[in-house]
């Protein structure tokens, strides 16, 4: 749990105005890690910053025991963590939180926000190893974004993916959620969830994931979501990274993001507690 | 290396060693097992816990700030009956002293939460926290007047026979008035220091970080204010002090010890290092060896010269 991984692979991905980065460990962590956990990386000695930084795990590979991980720069600690070179060992905690369940048969939607698909990427690699069929709806700011995002490495695997973004630069123009539902409306789509063969996991900022949780109640599709809050022990100490849930009574709850989460039951989930 | 004895007597509250955790740093005691036992520290010390279940603060909770951290979470726990049934029982197990912090709104309920905690309930002592910055009623309103931190002590210590630590708020002008306070009220021991009040601001957002707009600084950035207090509160009283704020490694641990600290709690710091409690009482024990001392008892307060 608490380890010493060696950085492989530490490099900008895409477009620089893009900011994506992608880090390759090597260690421990691939024997363990589930799609949806994530690492709590140290990223300086110092203590500024004072935390860790909670990433996504997005690829496992336990025979070269190697896990990968998507960032983007967004503060001091990704910045640090941008500048790591290779062979350097890192402070790492985890396999840490509670990943997706990957349905054994029928469909997995896989609905994904911006860098909400790196996460995701995980599901794929687990769900291609059991018979589901798995079909990916994304939606990115433009084609520079998804490009950069490695959306290649999506196609590649011959899945069937449908893309949106905000200009219309690449798939259908709008936001992901207009792809979910006119994807539910399908006749097809429709006969999957009469038989109970459909199931959905999403990762995205919180409005998207509120729409789609709505989406999908709507149409009974039972619905696993990837949240993030701002964390600091990522082990359930300091209560610091909670979300709302509704219990089966109606009460209203907290959960642990970093320890009951990140993936819970999108429809579990308030969204809008401000309580 | 010659061995020593890390033995602590606080006032009646004997601990093995003198390396504790502070509350709301720590869940239950639960949440480090998994990388040592907690029983090879001094003590323990678990969530903040209220009559009544409380949610908590909503999110944001947390900001992060130059070698510091804001937190609001409000004092969310699962109240006073869950915590005796479900949390009590396990953490009386332990091989350590578990220190248990009470927190209330009304000197009724720091008086009904002292009442449900007695010698041999599995405990060995209560910290009283008057301190908390996060909730609109009690907590540091009791805290930062001398007269309310006496009433409240006053109140639970006439419920309970277990050793009582005064938990101290640094948001006040006068440390050393809120520590004379709380020796008249009847507590044992002081801890010091709780959060500093702080904020933060979103440039982007243009509004505050924290959904409770404000919250309470810990972490390095606030050690040397605690250090301060720890050694103004030593001269001022003649109580024994845990000293906390900031803790990250032994040599901070030490400091606080020659302010005047015969014990220190680790907080924030297990947030980035989980094993930072432990390799703090291991440099503890080298550096005292290293000096030839025969108990960590004689470190404290040593920065004062002669005491008195």
């Amino acid at each position: 749990m608490d380890l010493k991984e060696k950085v492989v692979f530490n490099e900008r991905i895409g477009h620089p105005v893009q900011g994506l980065y992608k880090v390759v460990l090597s260690g421990e962590a691939a024997k363990t890690a589930r799609p949806g956990q994530f690492l709590h990386i140290q990223v300086t000695d110092t203590s500024d910053p004072l935390l860790r930084r909670p990433l996504s795990i997005a690829g496992i590979d336990p025979e070269r025991g190697e896990v990968t991980i998507y960032y983007r720069i967004k503060g001091k600690g990704t910045e640090l963590l941008s500048r790591i070179p290779t062979d350097q060992y890192l402070s790492v905690l985890g396999p840490l939180g509670t990943g997706f369940s990957i349905p054994e048969k029928g469909e997995l939607l896989l609905i994904a926000g911006g860098i909400g698909m790196f996460p995701l990427f995980s599901v794929i690699q687990a769900a291609q190893k059991v018979p589901v069929k798995i079909k990916v709806l994304w939606g990115g700011e433009n084609k520079d974004f998804l490009d950069s995002a490695d959306l290649n490495l999506l196609l590649q695997k011959g899945l069937d993916v449908e893309l949106s973004t905000l200009d219309g630069s690449c798939g259908e123009e709008g936001l992901v959620t207009a792809l979910l539902e006119k994807y539910l409306a399908d006749k097809n789509t429709q006969q999957l969830l009469s038989k109970g063969l459909l199931r959905a996991a999403a990762c995205g900022p919180n409005g998207m994931l509120k729409a789609v949780a709505g989406i999908c109640r709507n149409n009974d599709v039972p619905l696993e979501v990837s949240l993030e809050e701002r964390m600091a022990c990522g082990v359930g100490a300091c209560l610091g990274c909670v979300c709302t849930v509704r219990d089966a009574n109606g009460g209203l709850k907290r959960k642990r993001v970093c320890k009951e989460g990140p993936v819970m039951n999108g429809q579990e989930v308030v969204w809008d507690a401000d309580i | 290396m010659q061995t020593f004895n890390l033995e602590t007597d606080l006032a009646g509250l004997k601990l093995k060693n003198p390396v504790i955790t502070a509350s709301g740093t720590y869940g239950f005691g639960e949440a480090y097992a998994p990388f040592y036992d907690p029983s090879v520290l001094g003590g323990i010390t678990v969530k903040g816990i209220t009559p009544l279940p409380r949610l908590g603060n909503p999110v944001p909770r947390l900001a992060e700030t130059p070698s510091g951290l804001l937190n609001s979470v409000g004092l969310e726990n699962p109240g006073l009956e869950a915590f005796l049934k479900n949390y009590l029982p396990e953490l009386a197990l332990l091989d350590t002293a578990v220190i248990v912090n009470i927190s209330g709104f009304s000197l009724e309920d720091y008086a009904l939460m002292a009442s449900s905690f007695q010698r041999g309930c599995g405990i060995a002592a209560l910290e009283v926290n008057i301190s908390c910055p996060n909730i609109k009623h009690g907590g540091m309103a009791f805290g930062t007047d001398p007269k309310s931190a006496e009433e409240v002590i006053t109140a639970v210590r006439k419920e309970t026979d277990l050793p009582l630590i005064a938990k101290l708020s640094p948001n006040v002008t006068d440390i050393t008035a809120m520590a004379k306070a709380v020796e008249s009220g009847g507590a044992d021991i002081i801890s010091l220091i709780n959060t500093l009040l702080g904020m933060q601001i979103d440039l982007n957002a243009q509004k505050p970080v924290l959904a409770n707009t404000m919250g309470g600084l810990s972490g390095p950035a606030v050690r040397p204010v605690a250090v301060r207090m720890v050694y103004q509160v030593y001269q001022a009283v003649k109580l024994p002090v845990i000293g906390m704020g900031g803790i990250l490694t032994w040599q901070d641990a030490i400091e606080f010890m020659l302010a005047g600290a015969s014990a220190v709690s680790i907080g924030t710091a297990n947030f980035g290092n989980p094993l930072a409690p432990v390799e703090i009482l291991e440099g503890i024990k080298a550096y005292c060896n290293q000096r030839g001392y025969q108990s960590v008892k004689e470190i404290v307060g040593l920065a004062h010269g002669q005491k008195g």
